[in-house]
């Protein structure tokens, strides 16, 4: 088996599907152990989970259901083709995460370990699928838009978002799972505050 | 901002601690599944399967003639990162079946959720400047002196490896290792590019 040295400054269309699809993959296996576990988390997936949890509804189903109105203003905003290529990444999500526990379930997990592999698995997904030019969309998409639009930076458009949907978690879940909670979404954005460096990791 | 070029010594031990965790979920994964796999590791599976003695302590024991070459070879803070994350793993894959069970896993999802997480855990340590064990520490070092890439090394051991799991393993299991231990070689194949993660 020989694989080519491609350019180190561009990854070839099949170097971006593999880091994709690992993305995938990886976010999907950090999903079921949330969902297991009953936590909450941030973002897109933190409000995924805590209407999933309230209305008793399939998680895949909801989620794909909010980035609905997200993948529209990427379209408008943000380009037709970041547009469709998040709308795979995010159906494909969605769709993994239906059939996974078809191929695995889980049995009895320590919290505190279930948190802490949740956040390192969601770390490395988002952190594959960003280097390969992709994009998992949800509030990211109206965060991007009002740093291009308003220069208000992105990272303070999601804590604002993390910020509301923990409120929100506060008064569905008990205190126990709320602090594991917070762990996870801890070990998960520091995890990406460390590690996301577009001056290190070369390629686009 | 730390410097592009260099991971300071937090940096470095938040990956080797990344990596550890996701080598030992792996190691969990394939033991609960009866698998094997390549490289030091897949030597440790196989001799703790034939011997009944846990995966840590056989892993922890096969690294040990490997730290004299790797300090001779790649110099003192790579056998000192090698050493803490080899420690790390013996110890994360002892514990770790008391942390997860799993009531139910499909083969060949297990086996190339093996793979994935197990080539993410050495692309981190690789890119932290350690390696997970005696056949690593060969293969990085072949392909930094010599060009010849890590996983072609690694390969022609797995080779060695999966021959003998079939005088004893059901040949099914085998089979589902082998894909498991591809699919970890074509992360590292694919991903384990110094032209592109800059930092040392």
């Amino acid at each position: 088996m020989t694989l080519h040295m491609t350019d180190p400054r561009r990854h070839s269309l099949l170097e971006d599907v593999q880091g994709i699809a690992f993305g995938i993959v990886m976010a999907a296996l950090g999903i079921h152990i949330l969902t297991h576990m009953g936590f909450a988390t941030g973002q897109t997936t933190g409000l995924a989970v805590l209407i999933a949890y309230t209305g008793n509804l399939p998680f895949s189903l909801v989620y794909f259901a909010i980035n609905l109105p997200f993948l529209a203003l990427g379209w408008w905003y943000l380009g037709h083709r970041f547009a469709l290529k998040t709308l795979i990444t995010t159906a494909a999500l969605s769709i993994l995460t239906d059939i996974l526990p078809r191929w695995m379930t889980l049995g009895p997990m320590e919290p505190a370990f279930a948190a802490i592999l949740f956040g390192i698995l969601f770390g490395i997904a988002a952190l594959a699928v960003v280097r390969h030019g992709g994009s998992f969309g949800g509030f990211s998409i109206p965060a991007l838009i009002l740093q291009e639009k308003l220069k208000i930076p992105a990272g303070y458009v999601q804590l604002a978002v993390d910020i509301i949907i923990f409120s929100a978690a506060t008064l569905i879940l008990d205190p126990a799972t709320l602090l594991w909670s917070f762990l996870g979404a801890a070990t998960y954005s520091l995890f990406l505050a460390i590690n996301h460096r577009r001056d290190r990791y070369i390629a686009a | 901002m730390t410097d592009p070029k260099s991971h300071s010594l937090i940096e470095d031990a938040q990956g080797l601690a990344f990596g550890a965790t996701m080598a030992a979920f792996g190691i969990t994964i394939l033991t609960q599944l009866g698998m094997i796999t390549g490289q030091t590791a897949g030597l440790a599976v196989l001799l703790s399967y034939a011997t009944g003695i846990p995966f840590g302590p056989v892993f922890f024991a096969i690294n040990i003639p490997f730290y004299w070459f790797g300090y001779r070879r790649m110099g003192l803070p790579f056998t000192i990162k090698t050493f803490l994350a080899v420690a790390a793993l013996s110890t994360l894959s002892a514990l770790m079946p008391s942390w997860v069970q799993f009531a139910t896993l499909n083969p060949a999802f297990g086996a190339i959720l093996f793979g994935f997480i197990s080539g993410a855990a050495l692309l981190a340590i690789f890119r932290h400047g350690a390696s997970l064990g005696g056949i690593g520490i060969l293969a990085l070092y072949l392909q930094d002196r010599t060009g010849f890439r890590a996983g072609h090394t690694q390969l022609i051991f797995d080779a060695a490896l999966f021959a003998t799991a079939l005088t004893f393993l059901p040949w099914e299991t085998v089979a589902w290792s082998f894909l498991g231990a591809a699919v970890v070689n074509l992360v590292i194949a694919i991903n384990h590019r110094r032209d592109r993660y800059i930092a040392t």
